[in-house]
């Protein structure tokens, strides 16, 4: 059994009055994607603030490496939706900006940056602003961003959200290779079940408000894994299928509320 | 086949000299007063003597374009240097905010009697009055632009570890330039529309003085010649910072 790297324990949210996360607990050991996926609003981009320390942890406890969340931990790389790439910026400079705020000298993180642009495909880029490039683009920067830290815990909230389908496939499967080159540990966010179960070890389904883990399913899928092709692999269709009754249990009467 | 681009330009001469001719011929064969006109030729003549002959608008020149860089860096200075507080210390904009409004409700022309009293009937009143145009307007860009940051870019940032300051040196400051940019550019024209109508209220040099002067000697010729080389100047300005604009802000 490896090392535990975060370990959630009976977390409680509220917001005022709404209970937004209701006695949440997981352990998600060293090196192990994992998915939250639930309806939105269900409090899973709640618990991932929580492990990066944006929200304040109130009820429950979090250890992040044995470590209390605090914002800008060096141990945990984090990544949104929207690229969030300074726009005055150029790709090279962009990807460089997270080991620039943590103080990694120049040369290193020039030579850094330029292997994982070149990496994620954007050889060629480096010196491109951000309007210059296409979304999908961007977000593979973002991700070069990511991956330059050296940060052991990667957060991801729903990183590919905003793209169009084949885009998303493509950088899934840049996600995958990086990932495979690099272990560390990711939860990703997602509403996406395909996405979520293509990519993870772990899949938990969290309910409607207020969020509860009501699965926890493991994804036996042989890796390395090649997202596109297993679009049509019966198995992966299996375990698909699996975990979308799980999230329409959670749903109860409100199945129509899912998007 | 010519160019579009210089087609258009040509349309434009084409239609410039024949409004000047009609004017012209208007005048000659007084239809209309020329005394409350002025006609092309008489400009021309008056601009060409004024810059080339006696050389005497080259110092009115020169006066309202002093006037007007001293209000905007003044103004400017003050405006970027206050914004900066008001950001960092919400309670010093918030007890200063109803002063501020007061005074940036009153019409400035209407403060230049007292600026003229305070500060002389030289230079130094022209710029009280165009720096207290151009302040207002880059204290609220400036405002407005170190408040409009992308929370995204602010999130991010403070996640990957940086420090406050960091984070206003590597995000908030970049990301308002180009709306304090805007303010900027326009505070630079609102300093000289400053300086040129407190001139023409009441100074010894500048082209506002020159044109009050002209005006009230009925010289329409010097009126309207000095109207053409205002907007010659007006128009300079804000093509010169629209090019720096550009060449700062590349990335938009």
């Amino acid at each position: 059994m490896s090392k535990t790297a975060i370990s959630i324990q009976n977390l409680t949210v509220r917001f005022g009055e709404v209970l937004a996360v209701d006695d949440v607990s997981v352990d998600i050991a060293e090196g192990e994607f994992v998915s939250i996926v639930g309806p939105s609003g269900c409090g899973k981009t709640t618990v991932l603030n929580l492990l990066t320390g944006l929200v304040p942890l109130e009820i429950g406890k979090i250890a992040m490496l044995g470590k209390q969340p605090v914002v800008g931990n060096p141990d945990v790389a984090y990544m949104l939706a929207r690229d969030s790439l300074l726009p005055w910026r150029v790709a090279l400079e962009n990807a460089s900006y997270g080991m620039e705020v943590r103080g990694v000298d120049e040369a290193t993180r020039r030579d850094k940056a330029r292997m994982l642009l070149e990496r994620v495909g954007l050889k060629g880029f480096e010196n491109h602003f951000p309007k210059m490039l296409s979304h999908g683009m961007r977000q593979r920067c973002a991700l070069a961003r990511t991956f330059c830290l050296d940060s052991p815990v990667m957060l991801m909230d729903e990183p590919f959200g905003a793209l169009d389908a084949q885009t998303k496939l493509q950088l899934e499967d840049l996600l995958l290779e990086l990932w495979s080159e690099h272990r560390r540990t990711v939860v990703f966010i997602t509403h996406d079940l395909a996405e979520a179960v293509a990519l993870s070890d772990r899949v938990l389904v969290m309910s409607a408000r207020p969020g509860r883990f009501i699965a926890d399913m493991k994804i036996d899928l042989e890796r390395p894994r090649k997202v596109r092709a297993l679009q049509k692999d019966r198995h992966f269709l299996d375990i698909y299928a699996q975990v979308w009754a799980k999230l329409e249990e959670g749903l109860g009467n409100n199945a129509e509320a899912m998007t | 086949m010519m160019r579009p681009q210089s087609r258009t330009v040509l349309t434009h001469l084409v239609c410039i000299v024949v409004f000047l001719l009609l004017w012209e011929i208007t005048m000659r064969k007084e239809w209309l007063p020329a005394t409350f006109f002025g006609q092309p030729s008489g400009i021309a003549n008056y601009l060409w003597q004024g810059f080339f002959v006696n050389q005497k608008l080259w110092l009115e020149l020169g006066y309202t374009i002093t006037g007007t860089i001293i209000s905007f860096l003044l103004g400017s200075a003050a405006a970027l240097a206050l914004g900066l507080m008001f950001v960092m210390f919400p309670k010093v904009e918030k007890a200063m905010d109803p002063y501020l409004m007061v005074l940036n409700a009153m019409p400035r022309f209407a403060l230049a009697p007292l600026f003229l009293l305070w500060f002389g009937l030289g230079i130094g009143s022209k710029i009280a009055v165009g720096t207290s145009l151009s302040f207002f307007i880059v204290l609220a860009n400036t405002v407005a632009g170190i408040r409009g940051v992308n929370m995204d870019l602010v999130t991010l940032s403070r996640s990957l570890g940086a420090t406050p300051k960091q984070v206003f040196f590597k995000v908030t400051l970049p990301g308002a330039v180009p709306v304090i940019f805007s303010g900027l550019r326009l505070a630079l024209i609102f300093s000289m529309l400053g300086v040129v109508g407190a001139e023409i209220i009441a100074a010894e040099h500048g082209l506002g003085q020159t044109l009050a002067y002209l005006q009230s000697t009925f010289d329409m010729n010097g009126v309207m010649g000095l109207l053409v080389l205002l907007s010659i100047l007006g128009m300079l300005v804000t093509r010169g910072m629209t090019r720096l604009e550009k060449k700062l802000l590349k990335w938009q």
